[in-house]
């Protein structure tokens, strides 16, 4: 998976979350940047990269996230390994 | 249809505003879980039901704080109805953080719950919605966690069973049982305690459709919605087979072997008569022969006394449904029917849309499991009056008959865009082509038994016509469901219908006017100037004695044993009109190209 693939991927699954098709990812982008982005739609974004990418995040994994680029990091970790 | 909902999708929906001109229902959420993600889901549900949700959300684990204050925000919020939700995982720290034995929680979680619902009662008319407890995934004991009175396991069955005892005593309680949901997906996948860790989520996000989709059909039912009525399609629904065509001794109905499934069915059935719900049949049959299985079969568990309306006829069964429903005086929305045919279901489904029309699945073996996972019959009360209901309205429905012309069912044709393939006899066809020669009963003008050889004589004969139909449509193939033979007798001028016979199934929706149209201009093209038809009665064909009739032809001999012979004029014939696409030519390419 490159990183453009990725990129695509996981902006498609915000603009599904958060039903927003004008949001562009960007690799500082925190919760506070996205209206409606909280701990409870952040499990529907959780469970929705987990289905795109067929991957499952741990507890910590999900809790230790800070910005839009950690969690592109550790999808690519986590999606690389089963690939 | 707790399997249907996906997340994602009612979620997306829920955030669109309802239309403001639905009736609103004011509902509020109280929960020692996060009921946020709840809110998008019931009210779009609400909202497919015609019904537009205003929420109250209580703040998190407020439960008591709202209910016991007078002038809290719950009240002045006045809810028609109060969901308390009440998650498993918060119930289990209470357990481990207070020490306490399993048996003092239950008590004390019991308590806890009939005072709460005390202090609603005292404070507004609201219709409390009380969550059972889903059970825990962890044994400690193992097996013998039920036998040990202080384990969480036994705890929360108990809690369970008390709540269910208490809400009996309040008139303004009804249970959720959540517990039946998440058992029915299982615990396994019920749970998912990284959200529960991270935002006191009740429970996997794929779940909560069937949790919100459970609150809906309680309220529905508390609002007076809900099934009151079952119209039961007859053959291969109510028992295996086709009665009118393998007779009363023909059909599957034991109670063991072929017939279990159907004898399990109508134990089901006649339990939800019991419970109140009506039931009526609506079948494509000879009224006398549909009906002689509740008089005569002796392993038949529904009788002719279970059923408030009893229709069986050639009709369409829109029509029929529409006259049942005007008979009980109920609303389409509180009707389900069932058929196993799928032709059926969809022309009720098109013509009455509020009619609960299931899919059912393939096996009837299913039946049941199916129709209990759908769960139909949701109801808030039960009393005397409604186990004597069906009765009640069965003398109420012999006094009133009622007809009613259908104005769309044409163009309920029109859109089922059906395709008609008709063909000579061919060698691979003849197996099926014999067997439905020697099976067919009903729809059958002559029932001459030709088998597979002399199927091949007719096809092989030149002045012979033996042709087969098979059908399409937008659902789906119906398959080979017409038989039609016919000799050319060219000195007298004279096409010859010696067999015409049809498959039950497909009756009513135009086949026999395209097929007699296809055979009339079949006769104009061989400069034949008249068609001749015969109908030779059986005990089973009563159905197509006036078959040519229908059509215009004339009686022109009829015989003490009741044989009649017809004849038409090719110059007379009106083509009647029908919505069926032919496809003659094509069909006869293609059998050609094959070769």
């Amino acid at each position: 998976m490159t990183d453009t693939d990725l990129t695509k991927r996981l902006t498609d699954v915000f603009h599904r979350t958060f039903d927003d098709d004008r949001l562009t990812l960007s690799r500082t982008m925190v919760a506070a940047d996205v209206e409606d982005w909280d701990s409870l739609t952040h499990i529907n974004l959780i469970v929705e990269i987990e289905r795109e990418f067929g991957i499952k995040f741990t507890t910590r994994e999900i809790a230790g996230l800070t910005n839009v680029g950690e969690l592109m990091d550790l999808i690519s970790r986590k999606a690389g390994l089963i690939a | 249809m707790v399997t249907n909902l996906n997340y994602a999708e009612l979620a997306r929906a829920g955030k669109k505003p309802a239309g403001q001109d639905l009736p609103e229902l004011r509902l509020a959420l109280l929960s020692d879980a996060a009921t946020q993600l709840f809110v998008p889901l019931l009210r779009e549900l609400f909202r497919r039901h015609g019904i537009r949700l205003e929420v109250y959300e209580a703040p998190f684990a407020a439960v008591e704080l709202e209910v016991f204050n007078p002038s809290s925000a719950l009240y002045r919020f006045q809810p028609e109805m109060i969901v308390i939700l009440n998650a498993t995982q918060a119930l289990r720290s209470t357990y481990f953080q207070q020490g306490d034995t399993g048996a003092a929680l239950a008590a004390e979680v019991e308590e806890r719950a009939s005072g709460i619902w005390e202090a609603i009662r005292g404070n507004c008319s609201a219709l409390v919605i009380q969550s059972s407890y889903v059970m825990p995934y962890e044994r400690l004991f193992g097996n013998y966690d039920l036998k040990h009175a202080d384990s969480l396991y036994d705890a929360v069955a108990e809690i369970n069973r008390g709540l269910c005892r208490r809400a009996r005593e309040h008139k303004n309680v009804l249970i959720n049982d959540v517990e039946a949901v998440a058992s029915w997906v299982g615990r396994r996948t019920w749970f998912d305690e990284r959200f529960w860790d991270l935002a006191k989520s009740f429970c996997a996000n794929e779940h909560l459709p069937a949790v919100a989709q459970n609150i809906t059909r309680i309220a529905l039912a508390a609002r007076g919605r809900g099934i009151k009525c079952v119209i039961l399609d007859l053959d291969n629904t109510l028992w295996g087979g086709v009665v009118g065509d393998d007779g009363v001794s023909g059909i599957q109905i034991s109670a063991h072997g072929d017939g279990e499934a159907f004898h399990r069915f109508q134990f089901f059935l006649l339990a939800l008569k019991r419970r109140g719900i009506l039931l009526c049949v609506c079948s494509k049959n000879e009224h006398a022969a549909a009906i002689k299985p509740f008089e005569e079969h002796p392993e038949m568990v529904l009788h002719k006394e279970d059923i408030t309306i009893f229709v069986a006829n050639w009709e369409n069964k829109a029509e029929n449904i529409k006259r049942i429903r005007e008979a009980l005086d109920i609303g389409y929305d509180s009707i389900a029917f069932l058929d196993d045919n799928p032709f059926e279901r969809n022309l009720v489904r098109s013509i009455l849309p509020d009619v609960v029309v299931p899919e059912l699945p393939e096996d009837p073996a299913d039946y049941v499991k199916y129709l209990a996972e759908l769960n139909l019959f949701e109801t808030t009360a039960f009393s005397q009056e409604d186990s004597s209901r069906a009765d009640l309205y069965r003398t109420e429905f012999e006094r009133r008959a009622s007809v009613a012309a259908f104005a769309s069912f044409d163009e309920y044709l029109a859109s089922l865009e059906m395709r008609i393939c008709v063909a000579r006899f061919e060698p691979s066809r003849l197996g099926r082509i014999a067997q439905l020669l020697q099976r067919s009963n009903q729809f059958n003008l002559t029932t001459h038994r030709y088998n597979q050889a002399e199927c091949e004589k007719m096809m092989l004969d030149a002045d012979c016509i033996p042709l087969y139909a098979s059908l399409r449509d937008r659902f789906g193939d119906h398959g080979l469901i017409s038989i039609i033979v016919a000799r050319r007798v060219q000195a007298e001028g004279v096409l010859d219908i010696t067999d015409w016979l049809m498959s039950c199934r497909v009756l009513t929706r135009g086949v026999e006017e395209c097929l007699m149209n296809h055979m009339v201009a079949e006769a104009a093209r061989l400069h034949l100037k008249a068609v001749c038809g015969h109908y030779i009665p059986t005990a089973k064909n009563a159905m197509v004695k006036e078959f040519f009739g229908r059509f215009g032809f004339e009686k022109f001999e009829e015989t003490p044993q009741g044989c009649t012979h017809w004849r038409l004029s090719v110059a007379d014939y009106r083509y009647p009109k029908h919505y069926i696409q032919a496809e003659m030519e094509e069909a006869a390419l293609a059998a050609e190209s094959g070769q």
